[in-house]
């Protein structure tokens, strides 16, 4: 496969078993048709996904794949990253997987800034589980384990981004297809960790975080003439909890992956058939 | 026994002990003397008593004994913690000039060395341990000039004036003993050879092994005593296209480590204790996912964070058994320091050929030991690389199903698949810690569960049958008495030989470098009369297993105080089990 690469080819023969009107349908199609679209193909892209409903996504799309345990994604996609930089990294998981879980790697994997592309399916709820509270959760919201709400302010994942020296920040609509696919684009084409958050919405544990609530609620930053290379004024959307807000909040034009910060450039699936050439080196160091 | 000579410097955490030992071990591997060093330390960085003790002689030494020729006691409690291991002919180098009045028993030689003047008089009083040093060449009749090229190694970088003071410091240690006393009763005499020896310890030799086997990816976690592992690779796996990460956990960096292997890089995690536990979690899924990969843990005292600075061998069962569910898997544990190198090399080959984790189990006793050997031990010409299945791009036609899907899972006579890493044309495939079918699809299906299983469990049959599981033997190959030991053990009970011997008693030692698949010693057991394992634990987990294999009962030697046997001691304990009745 190379350039005639079409967005399908991403996609594996396996029926998703979302439920109908999942909000991950819509945040699949758009990140298989911006890898297709960024000139990559299944054969030279690896996708990591979390557990979760979303994590479902490996499942459902064709390419290199590891579906692996809850809330560690990152850490994968990080040593697929390091261990070949010439294959193109997306990690994929749910507000749960990511913000709870796994929040201590996703501040790492911020600060990092390794050139993968983040993708987290919001539903602002456990779906696979059937209906808890997310730490994205408002704190009012009802569930089974939290039947007067979390009585907690909810995590916001783009302010822990921006504080964690994160050198691309976006959020996306599922149902936005068109700018969703244009935002996701843009996190691939970044140099360094593209973290795109993307309200996905539940259909079946979640009615107030609706398809209808971010269709009334959603400003577009674009439309609003926002700067993304303006750090205070990503700082003033991010840290605006009155509105929902899609676009490129934050991208550092001088972003410098961590692969070429330290020098990681080579394929390390390559070695030698038996030890390196000058090996004996290693010995006679401890003379 | 050979003739050794037992040398040994303390004081407080942060006095350069460490350094000082070194020094004093690498002088004497360069007079082509055998060093076989042990630690002692606390988990304290500044404070707190911390010893560095060298055994050397012409033969090779492995392991450590009750006694000390040469102290160089820096403070009052180095000579109380190691009263028992002084003899008459102990010389107890101090400082009587920094207010103290070291209290040392009559029968052993004071040596009086004003070590901070004399250090003072060279350029600094930072060298006093140096001049120690040179008293201590005094004593025991060695050439301080042996010294100069460990001072050079380790001081080289700080400029040629530095290296000058402390060959000054040492020589003026030297003098000062040789025209203050007369010590030639103690009868030291430190014999050269012109043999020249490589000094290394095993977490050195292990991180070696591992850039041997072409390991590219190092991610790990600081912990104590592994973290000298990724200090080793950190700096020297770049010049082979490598990099280390240091991860925010060991949550992460296993998933790391999995992630490079996945990627087609060999790749390599390292931890000790707490560490291990949390690892556990992707126990599971570096074996479902079929993922080569090296998982190594070297022991610490536990349970909890328990004696982080001291010896056990405690993690055997967590290796064998650590994981939810059931996790086919291989446990390598390196005998000797020298097999760390060659048992990592084996991991790396292991984990690839039957793409599972392989546990490489080390311990701290044997991570901070240091040992010389001749270089040719560490033949690099002799190391051979085995990808197993990795497939070629013109070898993935093959293993293509009719819609010309990967089947990265693919059940195979020997339970073995073909490999596909990124980038391999027409391999892409997904990979998933829930069950699956042959192309990684999720499955709950009751025959493709089952066959995905045995096929799993199948990598290890043919493992079994195809690789040479075998055992180390010393002893007495046809002695009635078996004495069977794991891990770091091996030096002090082939040392234990020796005194047993001298004794009239006659044993056969078996050392296991396997723990998964093992070697079967069923007929060995059974043939002896008596059988004593032994162990760095308090439970016998080894016993266990053996006993598990065997329906035998077998007597226990357990060590939990946090220190490594010593011949000595392993022989008595030795001589009083074979009269000692089976546990019922
Ligand atoms: C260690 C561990 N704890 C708990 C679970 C159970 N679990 C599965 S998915 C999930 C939460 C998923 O929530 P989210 O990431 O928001 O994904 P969604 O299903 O909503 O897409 C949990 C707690 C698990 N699989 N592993
Ligand atoms: S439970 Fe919610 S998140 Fe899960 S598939 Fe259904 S709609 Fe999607």
């Amino acid at each position: 496969m190379s350039s005639d690469v079409r967005f399908t080819d991403f996609k594996s023969d396996k029926q998703p078993t979302w439920c109908p009107g999942c909000g991950d349908f819509g945040t699949m199609n758009g990140m298989m048709k911006a890898l297709a679209e960024t000139g990559n193909d299944p054969d030279n892209t690896f996708v990591v996904a979390g557990i979760g409903c979303s994590g479902k996504i490996g499942t459902y799309m064709h390419s290199y794949a590891l579906h692996g345990v809850h809330g560690r994604a990152l850490p994968v996609g990080t040593g697929v990253k390091m261990a070949r930089p010439d294959i193109e990294v997306m990690v994929a998981g749910g507000d749960g997987d990511g913000y709870s879980i796994g929040a201590g790697h996703f501040v790492h994997a911020v600060r990092r800034n390794v050139d993968m592309t983040y993708v987290v399916m919001d539903n602002r709820i456990y779906g696979l589980t059937k209906g808890q509270a997310s730490p994205t959760s408002r704190s009012d919201f009802e569930t089974s384990t939290t039947p007067e709400g979390p009585k907690q302010p909810p995590v916001n994942p783009l302010a822990l981004a921006l504080a964690s020296g994160a050198s691309f920040i976006a959020q996306s609509f599922a149902s936005d297809a068109l700018r969703h696919q244009e935002i996701v684009q843009q996190a691939i084409e970044h140099d360094g960790f593209g973290f795109v958050n993307v309200f996905s919405p539940c259909v079946t544990f979640n009615d107030v975080d609706t398809y209808d609530y971010f269709r009334d609620n959603l400003v577009d930053l674009d439309e609003e003439g926002h700067d993304p290379s303006d750090y205070e004024a990503a700082k003033k959307v991010i840290l605006d909890s009155d509105k929902e807000y899609q676009g490129v909040m934050y991208q550092d034009d001088q972003s410098v992956p961590y692969h070429e910060q330290h020098g990681v450039t080579e394929d390390m699936s390559d070695i030698p058939d038996g030890a390196p050439e000058d090996a004996m080196d290693l010995v006679r160091e401890f003379y | 026994m050979a003739e050794d000579f037992n040398w040994a410097i303390g004081g407080e955490a942060g006095d350069g002990i460490d350094s000082t030992g070194k020094i004093f071990a690498q002088a004497l591997s360069r007079a082509g003397r055998h060093v076989f060093t042990s630690k002692d330390f606390a988990s304290r960085i500044r404070g707190g008593y911390t010893a560095y003790k060298i055994r050397t002689a012409v033969d090779s030494v492995d392991s450590v004994v009750d006694r000390l020729d040469v102290l160089v006691a820096l403070t009052q409690r180095t000579i109380d913690e190691n009263l028992d291991e002084l003899h008459e002919g102990s010389a107890i180098i101090y400082d009587g000039e920094r207010s103290w009045e070291a209290e040392i028993p009559e029968e052993m030689t004071a040596v009086d060395v004003p070590l901070n003047s004399l250090a003072e008089e060279a350029g600094g009083s930072i060298m006093r341990n140096v001049v120690a040093l040179g008293a201590a060449c005094a004593i025991a009749n060695f050439d301080v000039e042996y010294l100069d090229e460990a001072l050079e190694k380790r001081f080289g970088g700080k400029g040629s004036k530095i290296v000058e003071n402390n060959k000054e410091a040492a020589r003026l240690g030297e003098e000062y003993v040789e025209e203050n006393y007369d010590l030639d009763h103690l009868g030291y005499d430190l014999e050269t050879t012109d043999e020249d020896y490589v000094l290394l310890n095993g977490n050195e030799a292990l991180g070696m092994g591992a850039l041997a086997a072409g390991c590219r990816f190092y991610a790990g976690y600081p912990i104590t005593p592994a973290t000298s592992i990724m200090e080793y690779l950190t700096g020297r796996i770049e010049q082979y296209g490598g990099h280390v990460v240091q991860a925010e956990d060991e949550l992460s960096a296993i998933n790391m480590a999995l992630g490079g292997a996945r990627a087609g890089a060999r790749s390599m995690t390292a931890t000790s204790g707490a560490g291990i536990d949390l690892m556990t979690e992707t126990f599971g899924l570096v074996a479902t996912s079929e993922t080569p990969l090296v998982i190594v843990d070297v022991q610490r005292s536990g349970p909890s964070t328990g004696m982080p600075t001291k010896q056990e061998q405690g993690d055997l069962n967590m290796a064998l058994y650590g994981g939810h569910g059931e996790v086919p898997r291989f446990v390598v544990a390196p005998t000797t320091i020298d097999e760390c190198f060659w048992k990592a090399i084996e991991a790396f080959n292991l984990a690839e050929k039957y793409q599972t984790p392989v546990f490489l189990i080390s311990d701290l006793a044997m991570s901070v030991t240091e040992q010389t050997f001749p270089p040719e031990t560490f033949d690099m010409d002799a190391v051979e690389i085995d990808r197993g299945k990795l497939v070629d791009q013109d070898e993935v036609d093959e293993w293509l199903d009719e819609q010309g899907r990967f089947r990265a899972h693919a059940d195979t006579d020997d339970g073995v698949s073909p490999r596909a890493i990124p980038g391999t044309i027409d391999g892409a495939h997904m990979s998933t810690g829930l069950e699956h079918d042959e192309l990684g699809r999720r499955t709950e299906d009751q025959d493709e569960r089952v066959q995905q299983v045995d096929k799993r469990y199948r990598k290890v049959e043919t493992a079994r049958n195809e690789e040479d599981w075998a055992y180390r033997e010393f002893g007495n190959p046809d002695a009635d008495d078996l004495v069977i030991s794991w891990g770091s053990n091996e030096g002090a009970l082939v040392e234990a030989l020796e005194y047993l011997e001298d004794d009239g008693i006659d044993v056969r030692v078996i050392s296991v470098p396997y723990i998964f698949p093992r070697p079967d010693l069923s007929e060995e057991i059974e043939a002896a009369e008596d059988v004593i394992v032994v162990e760095c634990n308090a439970t016998g987990q080894f016993a266990d297993l053996l006993e598990h294999d065997t329906l035998t009962r077998v007597k226990r030697i357990n060590k939990y105080t946090g220190v490594r046997f010593k011949a000595d001691e392993l022989a008595e304990e030795i001589t009083e089990q074979l009269s000692a009745e089976v546990p019922a």
